[in-house]
Parts: C-alpha cells; structure tokens; sequence
C-alpha cells in the first residue's frame, strides 16, 4: 500500500516520536496517569502535563487511538446488514409486554363481586395515542402521578411531549391537555385533579426524501 | 398527512416511549441499533451464527429494564453494555477459566505493525492493531475506550482484582498507541 514515491500519505514525519511511553520519557508520568488525567477532563489542571511537549505529544496520542477505536466501531457498524425484518419481529413476539404494564388501576365495579382493573400500561397507550392523534405532536412520556390503585384518589396526569415547529406552542399544548383529559375521563374512573403537559422536545422537520432513519 | 413518523424521533423520546409500554418505539430502537450491536457482538464473539442469539437477547433484557435507565438519551451506550455482559457470559460459558497472568504479559507479534500499517484505512487499523492485542487485553481496551466502564466496573465484569485491570490497560494503552503510531 505505497503510493509511487514509496511513501503512504498517511505516514507520520517522525515516526520514532512515540516510541518512548515510560515515565522517563514523559517528564516523570506514566502514560496511565496520562490516560486518567484525561478521563478527569484535565482538571485539576496540573502545569507538569500541560507545560510538557511530551506529555502533550502522548495525550494526543491516547485521544487518537481512542476516537479511531470508537469510529472503527462505527465503521464496521455500516458493514452490517440492516436488521432482518423476520428476526426483529422474533424479537417483538420474545418481549414481554407485561413487564412494561405497570400498577394495576381499578375501575368502578358495577357489581358487589367484581374488582374489574385496567393496566397502568393501557391508560399510558390510551394517554400516547390521544396525544399523538393531536397535529404536530408525539408523545415522549406520560405517567401517572398519586396512589392510581386507589378508586376515585386524586391523581396528576403528566404528559411530555415533541412538538412540530409552526403552530403556537401553548394552543397546542392545551389541545393536548384537553384531548387526554377527555379521553381519560371517557375511558377510566381515575378522579384526575390536573393534566399536566410539559413540551420538552421539538420534532425534526420531515425533509422529503432523506432516509428517516438518518435522523437523529 | 400530519403524523410524525417515530422513526424520525431521538433515542431519548423513543426509550421514553418504550418505557411506557410502546412497542413500535422500541421497534425503532431495534431497527436503528441492531448493525452496531452485531459489530460491537462480532468484535467480541467471532462471526458465529451466535450474533442474532446475543442481540435479540441485549433487547429482551433491555425491555425489561428500562426503568433502570436513568439517562434516556444514553440508550445506545446502555445498550452496548448489556450486550457486553452477554457476550462475556458467552466467553465464560466457552472456556472454563482463562488464564489471565498468562494474557496479561503476552504481547502482539513482531510483525504486528506491518500488518497494521498495511490497512486500507484508518478504521481498519485500529480493527486489524485490536486483533494484534492479547485478548485480554483487547477486551479491558474495548470496555475502557468504546464503552466507557470506569476501572472498577471492568474489574467487577471480568472478575478481576481492579490492579490487574490496571496493568492490562496499561499494557493495552502502550500496544495500541505504538500500534497505531503510523496513523496519526
């Protein structure tokens, strides 16, 4: 792999630069000390690494390999074939949808015998779905703030959202407040005191024609 | 068409969703995860037919523990951390006992170098100077630099007295900057 002056462009111009990594080389730091001293992000600041060119010369050196050991990570993460769509499903179908349903929230029995209960998980599905049903948002996370296993004890719901850039923000946040108070009210027998809804996030702008998944 | 589509959201906003019980959000965590958890697996275990096993297991424990993630952004970081342990538990399950005092001195081929500095890139050095490293070694090096695990949270992975976890990094730190000397 040399180009045809025998020289790959890569070289370094002293290569033999490195070639002393003991404390004898390094102004009296072992190259770990170095690496810690980093890891604390250089602070305190100590003058006998920051006013050594050989000290200096080695952090740089570990700050390399160190970013090239992560990006050839991420190199090798492109040669991966995308996820095959029959094992992410196998996956889907392994997951236990149970562990995510939280407390169980009762309902109001119609008769002295029933103890009939809906899942903390399915009023939280219900709250996303209003939530997302309204233009412009997603909901991030919602919870349910007081004793909800409790018939008719006060509680908070809590809704975070991303919400699109364009319309007002607070005519928006109150179109989702007043979507999943009803909702709730329709559908549970929890006695909500507030809907709280926190905007903590912004949706990206959907860019015609670039890879969603790009997106970050 | 109003509707944001989830795979346009952020990690943070998808493990939010997941947490709460949302399984197209954790699909798309799945989707966008799943090349670098194969990599960062394959890198660990070899290319065995136990890279699918390893992953749609990391997934399986991180569902049920999402609660436990107290930065939300961090989920790929977190992950990555999970499917460590599993791949570890792979190795352990592979070979009874490794002999680390035996690892810990061993030290890359003389040819070593060459080969590294043979690549085609930059990406392919590091890989090629990591397959130079005694296991080891490479393996404290990937828990320390890639996944970010303090000293003592290596030694309590590996099960190794904290010191050796030292002295392998140490080891490691110099192979891989000599190693890579040519790729400043």
């Amino acid at each position: 792999m040399t180009d045809h002056d025998g020289i790959r462009p890569d070289l370094p111009d002293s290569p033999e630069a490195l070639d002393a990594l003991e404390p004898g080389d390094l102004d009296g730091h072992s190259i770990d000390e170095l690496a810690d001293y980093l890891d604390a992000g250089m602070q305190p600041a100590d003058p006998s690494i920051d006013d050594s060119p050989a000290c200096q010369n080695a952090l740089a050196a570990i700050i390399r390999v160190r970013h090239a050991s992560l990006r050839s990570l991420e190199a090798a993460a492109r040669d991966e074939a995308p996820a095959d769509e029959s094992w992410i499903s196998g996956v889907l179908a392994n997951i236990s949808i149970e562990s995510r349903s939280g407390r169980d929230v009762p309902l109001r029995p119609l008769s002295e015998t029933e103890r009939p209960v809906m899942t903390e998980g399915a009023i939280r599905s219900l709250i996303r779905r209003t939530g997302d049903e309204v233009p412009g948002v997603l909901v991030a996370r919602c919870h349910l703030d007081g004793d909800v296993t409790e018939l008719a004890s006060p509680i908070r719901v809590v809704v975070e959202i991303a919400i699109a850039s364009g319309p007002s923000i607070p005519a928006t946040a109150e179109l989702v407040r007043t979507a999943v108070a009803g909702a709730v009210a329709e559908q549970t027998d929890l006695l909500v005191e507030a809907v709280d809804v926190v905007v903590r996030d912004l949706l990206p702008d959907p860019e015609p024609g670039t890879d969603p998944e790009g997106a970050r | 068409m109003h509707h944001q589509s989830l795979a346009e959201l952020d990690d943070a906003v998808l493990a939010g969703r997941s947490s709460d019980g949302d399984v197209r959000a954790f699909e798309v965590l799945i989707r966008r995860h799943t090349p670098l958890l194969r990599a960062y697996a394959r890198r660990t275990l070899g290319s065995t037919d136990e890279l699918d096993d390893v992953v749609q297991e990391t997934f399986i424990t991180a569902w049920d523990r999402l609660d436990s993630l107290e930065d939300l952004a961090r989920v790929k970081s977190w992950l990555m951390r999970i499917l460590s342990r599993k791949c570890l538990d792979r190795i352990r399950a592979r070979r009874i006992h490794d002999d680390v005092t035996e690892l810990e001195v061993a030290a890359p081929a003389d040819d070593a170098p060459d080969r590294v500095a043979e690549a085609r890139s930059r990406e392919d050095a590091v890989e090629r100077a990591l397959a130079e490293l005694p296991e080891a070694q490479r393996r404290c090096w990937i828990m320390k630099e890639v996944l970010e695990y303090r000293y003592d949270e290596i030694a309590a992975e590996l099960d190794l007295p904290p010191s050796t976890v030292r002295g392998l990094l140490s080891r490691a730190r110099k192979n891989m900057i000599r190693l890579m000397e040519g790729w400043r």
